[in-house]
């Protein structure tokens, strides 16, 4: 039955994990939206060759379910880099990379492919016009992208984003299956020893949505307090 | 390594897979109709708890929900007073269709709310009951507006059925996973290549059926009704 004495005692044990999740779901968050950039870049410009590649990481991260990209990263990435470094002469023993590098690669890669797709949103919601203007102001390329394009794509991007960040803290909760603790694997633990599983795992439950909340709060804020008011 | 005679054993456990998926698909949509209903209709408390359950769905990961329904389904059912019959599969059949229908439920909203308030107000005072206004109008065009996102959640919804092996249901996953023991673990690597083909073409065939309806639906793709007011325009200052 359901025994709230343990709740308290579970919460604490659960709550530890979750500077270490929420610090994953950062580093994620910015590489993916990193190389999501750099696809979303492609697309735009269409730039031949390397705007077919990258439709076709498009289909491929978005037809295989994260599980199975996070297995084949974890049996395929260590082997993968002990050969390129054994190309470049290096010796280093790529089978000893930690489970939680792996991890983020593998989330990374998935979350890249959807990332893309939000920022080229975002570029195609962009009015050309404005960059006519700029230019015939005289602004070069580097202003143009600081003063004027960077902030509306940033801003008209970021109720995705907030999406997105919610997407790789669920993705984080596949990290059990390689021995990475997050908090769902954390409440997994904490429920194997003393047996209480389902109030671990409802602790867990409230973790997430509050988390959720949060983020979405401050999303929001941002939004409101970054948009021009005319 | 011989895929050859990987794949048939695989495919034997292709009908469990689909089973849950079609279960969660048809449970998943009522939910979701339900939800949206609820929570577009603003009914004091009721509509509170649809949001509470949609935001459930939505910001907690999958595994957790399969979890939670297999530990927590049978505690609701014997307090209930009746026999405990979740096994594995039904467990996470319910926890797929509570999952799909929340996720839906967020595309059904939007897509209601899309559709131009004018219709509403025409639809009414043409003198159309409630259901009539729903099927006749305003249904038809938000199932227009609806069919993107709903392709993006049945492919969400596949991916997502890969995870019932962790409560133990027998489906794809796991018997790739006994497969590869049975190797001694010597070809994970490429089992898991295998798998993600599968996946790959249960996800292609989904979409294609979406795109095939998106393709039929009979209102024009809103790109093309924006251009021709465009052009309109254009047409009316020359």
């Amino acid at each position: 039955m359901f025994d709230t004495d343990i709740l308290l005692q579970d919460s604490q044990e659960i709550l530890g994990a979750v500077p270490v999740t929420l610090a994953m779901a950062f580093t994620i968050f910015v590489l993916s939206t990193i190389v999501g950039s750099l696809f979303a870049l492609v697309e735009y410009r269409r730039i031949p060759l390397l705007r077919e590649l990258v439709v076709t990481y498009k289909v491929v991260f978005k037809g295989v379910p994260m599980v199975i990209v996070i297995f084949l990263a974890y049996f395929g990435l260590p082997p993968a880099l002990q050969f390129l470094f054994s190309l470049v002469g290096i010796d280093f023993n790529a089978h000893e990379t930690p489970n939680w590098v792996i991890l983020v690669i593998a989330i990374t890669g998935c979350v890249a492919a959807f990332q893309a797709e939000i920022i080229k949103g975002a570029l195609n919601a962009f009015d050309t016009g404005q960059s006519d203007a700029a230019y015939s102001l005289g602004y070069t390329k580097g202003q143009l992208f600081r003063r004027v394009l960077f902030p509306q794509v940033a801003l008209t991007a970021i109720p995705d984003l907030t999406t997105s960040m919610m997407v790789i803290m669920k993705a984080l909760s596949l990290g059990f299956a390689i021995e990475v603790v997050d908090i769902f694997a954390q409440s997994q633990l904490t429920a194997a020893l003393n047996f209480y599983y389902l109030e671990a795992f409802v602790i867990a439950v409230v973790i997430y949505m509050v988390i959720a909340y949060v983020v979405t709060q401050i999303a929001d804020r941002l939004e409101q307090s970054l948009r021009v008011r005319t | 390594m011989d895929v050859s005679a990987m794949i048939p054993e695989l495919l034997s456990a292709l009908p469990l897979t689909l089973a849950i998926t079609f279960t969660a698909l048809i449970a998943g949509f009522c939910l979701a109709l339900l939800a949206t209903t609820l929570r577009v209709h603003r009914v004091p408390v009721i509509s509170h708890l649809a949001d509470l359950y949609v935001s459930y769905a939505r910001s907690v990961p999958v595994v957790l929900q399969l979890f939670v329904a297999f530990y927590g389904l049978p505690l609701l059912v014997v307090l209930f007073g009746s026999e405990d019959f979740f096994s594995p599969t039904i467990a996470a059949m319910v926890a797929l269709s509570f999952y799909h229908g929340g996720y839906l439920s967020e595309v059904l909203r939007p897509a209601y709310l899309a559709v131009d308030r004018g219709q509403h107000d025409a639809a009414d005072s043409l003198g159309y009951t409630f259901r009539q206004k729903i099927t006749r109008v305003v249904g038809p065009q938000a199932v227009h507006f609806a069919l993107p996102g709903y392709g993006n959640s049945v492919i969400y919804l596949i991916h997502n059925v890969a995870l019932v092996m962790y409560i133990g249901a027998a489906d794809v996953m796991a018997t790739a996973h006994l497969i590869m023991e049975r190797d001694y673990n010597q070809y994970q690597f490429e089992t898991y290549l295998v798998l993600a083909v599968i996946y790959s073409v249960m996800c292609l065939i989904a979409w294609l059926i979406v795109r095939f309806f998106e393709l039929r639906s009979p209102m024009q793709a809103p790109e093309a009704t924006a251009k021709a007011q465009i052009k309109n325009a254009l047409i009316a200052s020359a």
